[in-house]
């Protein structure tokens, strides 16, 4: 019993790392998409149909908000701006 | 919460480097190669490679994620064009 | 100041947060924390600087 607990514990630490280097492998991309984006124009698709253009600055680590500079609104331009991700359906860019 | 947020790293891990339609919020459809799906978030960070050596990015966000549908395997090539894309001197760094 | 040697250790800042780092990503944690640390610091560092006001002041989603 002593050797089939203990390769059940093998197995679960197996399982744990797998998942954490998928975790790490998927974030690390994650932030390097990011860090692509700085200073890039980018298109934001938001809710109820809003769309807006601005120089992408930097985002928190929650991805909760977005840090842009001349932002293109339907009424003008803001020069500097925060845009809360939850607001947000898509954005895209070009590299 | 929706389903695409639930999921855990590696059945994300699944999607990477295939090809994808996604349906999001207000029936949006988008289609594309997959570099990755943020493990915080959920968003899936969907690349076309353009003739000219560009790529253009769509990220498309986990809570707007309605359906994802795979489409084919992007293979050796695709892993290869996609991560050098996003390697700060666009050189894949082999991890040691 | 005085400390008293029959008090718990305090938690140091952050050290609960390297924990959670730890269980979530594994041998690759400190690798995964730097960089979110980076991005974090760049991104409080730019809102000090330029005071940036939500854009719409009203969220489009609740």
């Amino acid at each position: 019993t002593t050797v089939s607990a203990s390769s059940a514990a093998d197995a679960h630490g197996v399982a744990l790392r797998d998942e954490q280097r998928a975790r790490s492998l998927l974030r690390e991309r994650f932030l390097r998409s990011l860090l692509a984006m700085c200073g890039r124009p980018v298109r934001f698709s938001m809710y109820e149909k809003v769309q807006v253009e601005a120089k992408f600055g930097a985002s928190d680590i929650d991805v909760l908000n977005f840090q842009v500079s001349d932002l293109q609104t339907p009424i003008g331009v803001q020069k500097e701006a925060l845009l809360r991700c939850p607001d947000i359906i898509t954005y895209n860019f070009e590299i | 919460m929706n389903p695409w947020r639930q999921k855990m790293p590696l059945e994300w891990q699944r999607y990477v480097n295939n090809e994808v339609k996604v349906v999001a919020d207000e029936k949006r459809q988008y289609q594309g190669w997959v570099y990755t799906v943020d493990p915080v978030s959920a968003s899936i960070v969907l690349v076309n490679p353009q003739e000219d050596g560009r790529a253009h990015v769509t990220v498309v966000m986990g809570h707007a994620v309605e359906k994802v549908e795979l489409l084919q395997d992007g293979g050796e090539e695709i892993a290869q064009r996609l991560s050098s894309l996003f390697s700060p001197d666009g050189v894949q760094t082999v991890s040691r | 100041v005085h400390m008293c040697g029959a008090a718990p250790p305090l938690e140091r800042p952050g050290e609960r947060r390297g924990v959670e780092m730890k269980k979530l990503y594994g041998e690759d944690a400190a690798k995964i924390q730097g960089m979110e640390t980076a991005m974090q610091l760049t991104f409080d560092r730019k809102c000090d600087k330029k005071q940036p006001k939500y854009w719409p002041v009203i969220p489009l989603r609740l």
